[in-house]
């Protein structure tokens, strides 16, 4: 679990300094519960609950899109990831520079307007008003719920950590108020919470990534310091595929690339949108959102990496050490406490936008599938929130290293799942029901045979090639030949088709 | 123009199963392996923006110059890595970093990050949504919910 070091390292902070990091702590949480309760009183309604009412701005679209983006990794797995492989582990970000504006060409506007034009909360509604398939509706609903309960444990087990390193509380204990904190905010407000909340998150991220990056390079001399440093004793670490093959560099950039286009959490939020008009901007704030947060995956591994090589620091015994030894080494107690924060935040931000999405999928998207929908749809979504939650924290508290598993094939499993139906199915009146059920069915079958044979020690595929993108490069390729196989006047329906069109 | 987007992009997809399909021949990746998969990501991903790029008349019109554009600073970071020999601690340093990792950074993880976001909003009111556009949606949204409406009514 690469946020259990956390936990060690605060215990050996310089003395005075913890009352700080728990007083910004206690005044983060506080923040969090005010917006919480602020957005519970203008939840009315189911829209209110999983669209937001389509009432946000762009400002916090962008953020919020960024914060489910980001989990928690981007500020404690990712620094040691770099610190472990050099900057082969920036193809898990570097498409992140493209990925908004791509998104925004092939989905945004046009699931915006579908939103609209049907009354849509989830993504599985998108993809039945496409095919006009309530099979497909069904499918990519079981897929999402199956990724958002490893997502969300993943998620909770590292909150549960981030808490007991602070407050001193049990890595038991911690996993349950952790998700009672977020449970509270999500079950009575709903996305509304989730949205307002992230806001408040990702700026908070934000500022403190860009903090932190101007203190690691300012504690290596600068950049260019730093690469001399390093080339001096590893030069392979700052070559341009770092310590991984080309192979599994382009691996990660193809999954976390292309696989964008296929995260409903971060996708469900184009719905919410007060103005399509100001998808205008999403691109430019969003990607200038996300750049700036990770500053500190880029600046902490890489400096951590250059005192080490300088002689400053010794080796970490462990990688994931590297945001905790810069914390203990370089930063002040106040910005070490923000950076606690800020990593609350990332994995607040994203296990609330998967229970939201969950608690859909569970409300809404497989009764819709049977034929069937809850009367008391905003009831039916707190509770089954609650069940949600409480379910992903059992995962979380009694499954060992199943988490680890459960958490590493969400992103595979969203992608190669929706990638297909959505980014090219929105975008092709050719593209055909059959063919959006099994590239579905085809990313499910992928994605949980394998890896649950990797899981198992059973099968394992080549160096640098990964589950995800066989699950993902297969499913597209099913998805347009099925498509071409089983072409035929499907009609589509007016407003769909304009919406295709415009 | 969709059409040459969508072929383009399933040989591109191909492409990249080949590229992965290598790696499981006897003696390890083959040396052209890296280079299609990244030519075909590359190729496969601004395909996909030129897909959802292209307007109602069926072209992409001035965003053809940015995405080829990003392309082109893909493709060539990419190949700037795999083409250039390492030279360790030898190799100099462009802003900060050995210069083919700076290709690769800078050239694929922050140039597009400027021109593309930029492009998109230039282009916003031209291009992807005018307010026409909106209002149609809007009275066809209107005559499709009427019509669902009379249909569960009956």
């Amino acid at each position: 679990m690469t946020l259990a070091s956390l936990a060690a390292p605060l215990g050996a902070l310089p003395p005075g300094s913890r009352p700080t990091i728990v007083a910004v702590a206690i005044v983060y949480f506080l923040i969090v519960v005010a917006i919480g309760v602020w957005a519970t009183r203008r939840t009315h309604s189911a829209r209110d609950f999983f669209v937001a009412g389509e009432g946000i701005g762009i400002w916090t679209l962008a953020i919020a899109a960024m914060t489910a983006t980001l989990s928690g990794f981007a500020f404690v797995g990712g620094p040691g990831l770099v610190y472990s492989v050099g900057l082969g582990a920036m193809f898990l970000v570097l498409p992140g520079g493209i990925t908004n504006s791509m998104g925004a060409w092939v989905l945004a506007k046009r699931m915006r307007l579908l939103g609209e034009a049907r009354g849509l909360v989830t993504v599985p509604d998108a993809i039945a008003a496409r095919y006009d398939s309530r099979a497909a509706q069904g499918l990519s609903g079981v897929a999402i719920l199956i990724a958002v309960i490893g997502y969300m444990a993943t998620n909770l087990l590292a909150q549960g950590l981030v808490i007991d390193a602070v407050f001193n509380t049990g890595l038991g204990t911690g996993v349950w108020i952790g998700m009672l904190v977020i449970l509270a905010y999500t079950a009575s407000g709903g996305i509304l919470a989730g949205v307002y909340t992230d806001l408040f998150q990702g700026s908070l991220k934000a500022l403190v990534s860009l903090m932190v990056f101007f203190v690691a390079m300012g504690a290596g001399g600068g950049m260019t310091a730093i690469a001399h440093h390093i080339q001096a004793i590893d030069p392979g670490f700052l070559g341009p595929w770092g310590k991984l093959t080309p192979l599994a560099a382009l691996s990660f950039f193809f999954v976390f690339g292309v696989g964008s286009l296929g995260q409903p959490h971060v996708v469900h939020k184009f719905y919410m949108l007060r103005d399509p008009r100001r998808l205008k901007w999403y691109p430019l704030l969003t990607t200038s959102a996300l750049l700036i947060t990770l500053l500190l995956y880029f600046g902490v591994g890489v400096a951590i990496k250059g005192q080490v090589a300088a002689g400053a620091i010794p080796p970490l015994v462990r990688a994931d050490d590297a945001t905790p030894t810069f914390l203990l080494h370089f930063t002040p107690p106040l910005l070490a406490g923000l950076v606690f924060a800020g990593v609350a935040a990332a994995i607040m931000g994203t296990t609330n936008s998967l229970m939201n999405i969950g608690a859909a999928a569970i409300t809404h998207d497989l009764p819709v599938a049977f034929g069937r929908r809850f009367r008391n749809e905003l009831l039916a979504g707190r509770l089954s929130t609650i069940a949600l939650s409480l379910a992903a924290a059992l995962v979380a508290q009694f499954s060992g290293t199943l988490v680890a598993f459960l958490g590493v094939f969400g992103w595979g499993l969203f992608a190669s799942t929706l990638v297909p139906s959505l980014a090219i199915g929105l975008n092709w009146q050719g593209a055909t029901r059959a063919a959006s059920v099994a590239s579905i069915s085809t990313g499910l079958a992928i994605t949980l045979i394998f890896e649950t044979l990797a899981y198992f020690k059973m099968f394992a595929f080549p160096l640098g090639v990964s589950v995800s993108a066989i699950s993902l490069v297969t499913s597209l390729l099913v998805f347009f030949v099925v498509s071409w196989i089983t072409r035929t006047a499907e009609p589509l329906a007016p407003d769909v088709r304009l919406i295709m069109e415009v | 123009m969709k059409r040459f987007a969508l072929v383009t992009i399933f040989l591109a997809t191909t492409g990249i199963a080949i590229a992965y399909a290598s790696a499981f021949l006897p003696g390890g990746v083959p040396s052209w392996a890296p280079w299609l998969l990244a030519a075909c990501i590359s190729v496969a991903m601004m395909a996909l923006a030129t897909l959802g790029a292209i307007g109602r008349d069926g072209r992409v019109g001035k965003l053809a110059i940015p995405i080829a554009i990003t392309l082109l600073l893909m493709l060539g970071g990419f190949g700037v890595a795999l083409a250039f020999p390492a030279l360790g601690a030898a190799e100099p340093i462009v802003l900060g970093l050995p210069l083919r990792a700076a290709a690769v950074m800078y050239g694929i993880g922050v140039l597009p990050a400027l021109v593309l976001p930029l492009a998109y909003a230039l282009t916003f009111d031209t291009q992807t949504l005018t307010e026409d556009d909106l209002e149609r949606v809007r009275a066809a949204a209107r005559v499709a919910a009427e019509l669902r409406a009379s249909r569960g009514a009956t």
